[in-house]
């Protein structure tokens, strides 16, 4: 799947910038972007290290125990084959970061629930359902309060920057359970 | 409530860290030490994902600067139009879902030349604010697993995102008429 978008992205970028005539600015935009990345990674590391090593005393301290304990009746719903406490405690830590506006060290606590998750899956190539809903739960997750868009808001003189935060938020909402709904739609179809 | 709000997203990383390491001196933890251990796997993980997130960067400049988004921009737009959705907004819509930055860049450039509190404007925002990068989340989250086969999840964010995007410019619509 991700073969072929993937290859698609960059050979139509190809025979458009030929066609175009701008292979120049392509080739140019092209290094800078892996460059771009490379810098991403590097910001991401620090948070990802502190968030990490937090996380871990978290879990000697038995502070991720009692959290999941809290919180499973919650999940369950969405995830009724997750066991592990440390990996629920992971996953809602990537929720919340998210909702705070913790933009990066969500994506990390994401990313580490994902390894796990693929620890559980026993590293199959197949993504397991808890790694669907996850998927899709956390891409609609949405800022309370989009701090960027209400600075960008108030920059250009709005006089009432905050004014979208409820759309947003219904909006987020609405497309969440669409998310769920087809994640929950495809696990039905599966168990038949 | 917005102030409220705004307080608690500003108290979460403080709030999150004094409760880690409150508690784990309280339960007598060697706090430093599993820091540095925890810090040590963190770090693995962040040059884990540099390849995958280098594989997104440049597929999507290669759209991008290639010119080819315009072309797709083109081509919906008459389509979204039928969904109600002004065509002003078919470039953010086919920026959200690949770039993050690229496209609140975009609500900027937008906020600005229609006007801040604008119709356009607005429900730019509301798409940024409640929409998610759904390709390049799928490409890095999934990078860090050995799975190959991504099943319904790329399904999934985009009936999310599009049942997001069309929920955005109507449930703005209600909210400005009330």
């Amino acid at each position: 799947m991700m073969n072929y978008i993937w290859g698609g992205m960059l050979l139509i970028g190809i025979v458009f910038a030929a066609y175009r005539g701008v292979l120049g600015a392509f080739s140019e935009g092209l290094m800078n972007s892996c460059t771009e990345g490379v810098f991403f990674v590097i910001g991401l590391t620090g948070i990802m290290a502190v968030w990490s090593g937090l996380m871990n005393i978290a879990k000697d301290s038995g502070l991720i125990d009692s959290f999941a304990r809290l919180v499973r009746p919650a999940m369950k719903y969405l995830f009724p084959n997750e066991r592990n406490r440390e990996t629920i405690a992971t996953m809602l830590m990537s929720f919340s970061a998210n909702i705070f506006g913790a933009g990066n060290s969500a994506t990390v606590f994401a990313i580490q629930s994902m390894v796990m998750l693929d620890e559980e899956n026993g590293h199959s190539p197949i993504a397991s359902d808890t790694m669907c809903m996850f998927m899709a739960v956390n891409m609609s997750m949405i800022q309370i309060v989009p701090v960027t868009i209400i600075k960008i808001r108030s920059d250009a003189g709005s006089t009432n920057p905050g004014s979208i935060i409820i759309p947003s938020i219904l909006a987020g909402l609405v497309s969440m359970v669409a998310s769920i709904w087809v994640c929950k739609y495809y696990e039905r179809k599966r168990r038949k | 409530m917005t102030n409220l709000l705004g307080a608690a997203s500003l108290c979460f990383i403080p709030g999150m860290i004094t409760i880690i390491i409150a508690h784990g001196l309280w339960k007598k933890v060697a706090v430093y030490d599993s820091f540095i251990e925890g810090a040590k796997t963190g770090i693995k993980t962040a040059a884990e994902i540099l390849p995958f997130i280098i594989a997104i960067f440049i597929g999507i400049e290669a759209m991008v600067s290639s010119g080819a988004m315009g072309y797709l921009e083109d081509l919906i737009g008459p389509v979204l139009e039928k969904l109600g959705i002004p065509r002003e907004l078919t470039s953010l819509i086919l920026l959200r879902p690949v770039s993050g930055s690229g496209s609140l860049a975009l609500v900027e450039r937008m906020v600005t030349t229609y006007g801040a509190d604008s119709f356009l404007g607005n429900v730019a925002s509301v798409m940024a604010g409640s929409c998610e990068t759904v390709f390049y989340v799928i490409a890095v989250y999934f990078g860090a697993t050995a799975v190959k086969k991504i099943r319904h999840s790329l399904l999934a964010g985009l009936v999310g995102y599009g049942t997001g995007v069309i929920a955005s410019v109507w449930l703005y619509r209600i909210w400005e008429w009330h």
